[in-house]
């Protein structure tokens, strides 16, 4: 039988998702020492890792060629979702908000107002939900410069701790969405692989 | 300006060779297994009424059909579905047939997918339509021809069954609005355990909640359905589970054995489905290869209330999984004319070719040309046609 295949996110979920694998007694050496190698034996070679960026883990889950991901809600929200999200991993938590610069009193006024993010998608929702009418420019970089610039009136952002709101004078006009990690699953992955990938989640969910 | 002349849309693709070849030996494999199971063929066109496809709840999303208008303004689009369309044309034009109705269909569908997500935008598909009749009896045939269609052209695969009522009939005994519903099924789709366990939470002990909770986790072997008892203890999910059971066990006789599995949590998908759904998986492919299941509400919109179940096979992917075991025959004889026996030589290419030999017709004027063709391509004997027909065998050089 093959391993499984599991893509993780690059970065700081990598490490939480390190230390938990380590917490339930997998072996993670070769994670933490990985050279160049882009796949990774974890734990008793049952377990095979790869390394992405958050939106390539979802890519790759709802394609099959990785059976299991590790990746924030918050790019779920933004590059949807064709596959089965069967875990809260309870890290990485962190909000999605809508900030402003401070007294701008962003809902008031007749003029369509004008919002810079990274997240188009969870953006477009969000105000859709309003109903209200604003136009969206997408940002790649750091998004709180397009308010200062005057490019934008607001931003929708991840929100941690609000310390890089408050040192460019934006404030949280209202807080979105809490996220935190996931463990998703592909479709056929999940039916065809039902025990082993049950007994991983199980054995996960202990520790989370 | 800039034009597009030399690609191919979004999510479309050209088939070569023995890509091509590969979806026609599936396509004649599969029409087989139809066509002597009693079912006939039919095309729709390939572009429908907008509103065939605009039906309430099943409706197909209108951001993911291909729309153009007619010369009278009336919006079109490019046939998204192949079952609605069927619906359609059974409901209107075989009313008074003798039932069941038997269809079978070959044709792509068109989805408008969002760019650069690998997925087709022109899917071939294949499938069957029985209408007319409700029942076990139909529901085993459905189901077992799905199995005789995909041991015909998948090597590894694995089947498994729910039912659409599950979800529908517990969702009806909760007090919740509509957008909560959706979001139910959502996260029982997406076997979102803690978003689920979250939404019902504030139902407290309601044995319909708590059932439903249990939703995305029976799944699995007939083991499954055993689990499933003691969640569904009576009323209409009990009779349900009974109807699945019954399913499972006179299915069992087709010897699928543990590749044969259910699954309660079957809620996705569309909207039209109102009673027992299947698909089918293999491990080379990331997604369903066939779905299918029973929907008796379907034809009414259309004017016949015919109950019916059907299914559809993804060609491409199956057609992926038969590229490597189809050869092209190759080219066995290479017939060249000299000049002023052209015709003689296309006469010799076609009574060969009604003897079963593969073989071209040289276009080339020369002998020495048709040589060089023949050698460049492979081909083991060339024939000259002249006053007398003279052979050559190229393989280890001319003799």
């Amino acid at each position: 039988m093959q391993p499984l295949r599991i893509a993780l996110t690059k970065g700081r979920l990598e490490k939480s998702t390190v230390q938990l694998f380590e917490q339930v007694g997998m072996d993670c050496s070769a994670l933490r020492e990985k050279g160049r190698r882009l796949i990774l034996p974890v734990g008793d070679g049952s377990l095979q890792a790869v390394l992405a960026k958050a939106a390539d883990v979802i890519t790759y889950v709802e394609h099959g060629v990785c059976d299991l991901g590790v990746v924030g809600k918050d790019t779920i929200m933004e590059h949807g979702s064709h596959f089965f999200e069967i875990l809260d991993l309870n890290f990485g938590r962190c909000g999605f908000a809508l900030a402003a610069p401070k007294g701008s009193r962003f809902y008031e006024g007749y003029r369509v107002k004008t919002v810079a993010t990274k997240y188009p998608n969870v953006a477009r929702r969000f105000f859709e939900s309003k109903a209200m009418d604003v136009r969206i420019i997408k940002i790649e970089g750091s998004v709180e410069l397009a308010p200062l610039l005057g490019l934008a009136d607001g931003i929708v952002d991840i929100v941690e701790t609000g310390a890089t709101l408050r040192e460019n004078g934006l404030e949280v006009i209202e807080p979105i969405v809490q996220v935190s990690a996931r463990l998703i699953v592909n479709g056929a992955s999940m039916k065809l692989r039902k025990r082993e990938i049950e007994d991983l989640a199980a054995c996960l969910e202990r520790e989370v | 300006m800039k034009t597009y002349s030399k690609i191919t849309p979004e999510g479309t693709r050209d088939l070569l060779f023995e890509e091509c070849r590969a979806r026609r030996q599936v396509q004649a494999k599969l029409s087989k297994v139809f066509s002597q199971r009693g079912y006939r063929e039919v095309m729709t066109p390939g572009l429908e009424y907008f509103d065939v496809f605009n039906l309430g709840e099943a409706a197909i999303p209108q951001q993911e059909m291909y729309k153009c208008t007619d010369n009278h303004g009336r919006l079109l689009v490019f046939r998204p579905d192949s079952t609605l369309p069927i619906a359609r044309m059974a409901a209107s034009r075989l009313q008074g047939h003798e039932k069941p109705l038997r269809f079978y269909y070959n044709q792509s569908i068109y989805r408008n997918l969002p760019e650069l997500s690998g997925r087709s935008n022109e899917v071939a598909q294949m499938g069957i339509e029985l209408m007319g009749v409700q029942g076990l009896r139909a529901d085993l045939e459905g189901i077992a021809t799905a199995v005789a269609a995909l041991s015909a052209c998948v090597p590894d695969f694995r089947v498994e069954i729910g039912h659409a009522r599950f979800f529908q009939v517990l969702a009806d005994q909760l007090p919740v609005t509509p957008s909560v519903k959706e979001e139910l099924r959502d996260t029982i789709e997406s076997k979102n355990y803690a978003a689920l366990g979250e939404l019902l939470d504030p139902l407290g002990d309601l044995p319909a909640a708590q059932a439903m909770a249990q939703l995305p986790r029976l799944f699995g072997g007939e083991e499954a359905l055993h689990e499933a008892e003691r969640w569904f203890q009576d009323g209409e999910t009990r009779e349900i589970l009974e109807y699945l059971k019954r399913l499972y066990q006179a299915l069992g006789e087709l010897g699928l054995g543990d590749r044969f599995m259910v699954d309660l949590g079957l809620v996705q998908r569309n909207d039209y489905y109102t009673g027992v759904v299947f698909s089918a998986y293999t491990h080379q492919h990331g997604d369903a290869v066939l779905l299918g299941g029973r929907y008796d509400c379907l034809c009414e919109k259309f004017g016949d209330p015919l109950p019916a179940v059907g299914f559809s096979l993804d060609l491409d992917a199956i057609a992926d999984l038969n590229v490597s075991a189809s050869q092209e025959e190759p080219v066995q004889v290479l017939v060249f004319g000299e000049p002023g026996y052209e015709m003689q030589a296309l006469q010799l290419v076609s009574s060969l070719a009604d003897q079963g030999v593969v073989c071209e017709n040289s276009v080339y004027d020369t002998e020495e040309e048709t040589l060089r063709y023949g050698r460049a391509m492979g081909i083991p004997k060339v024939l000259c046609v002249g006053k007398e027909t003279r052979e050559w065998n190229i393989e280890g050089g001319i003799d």
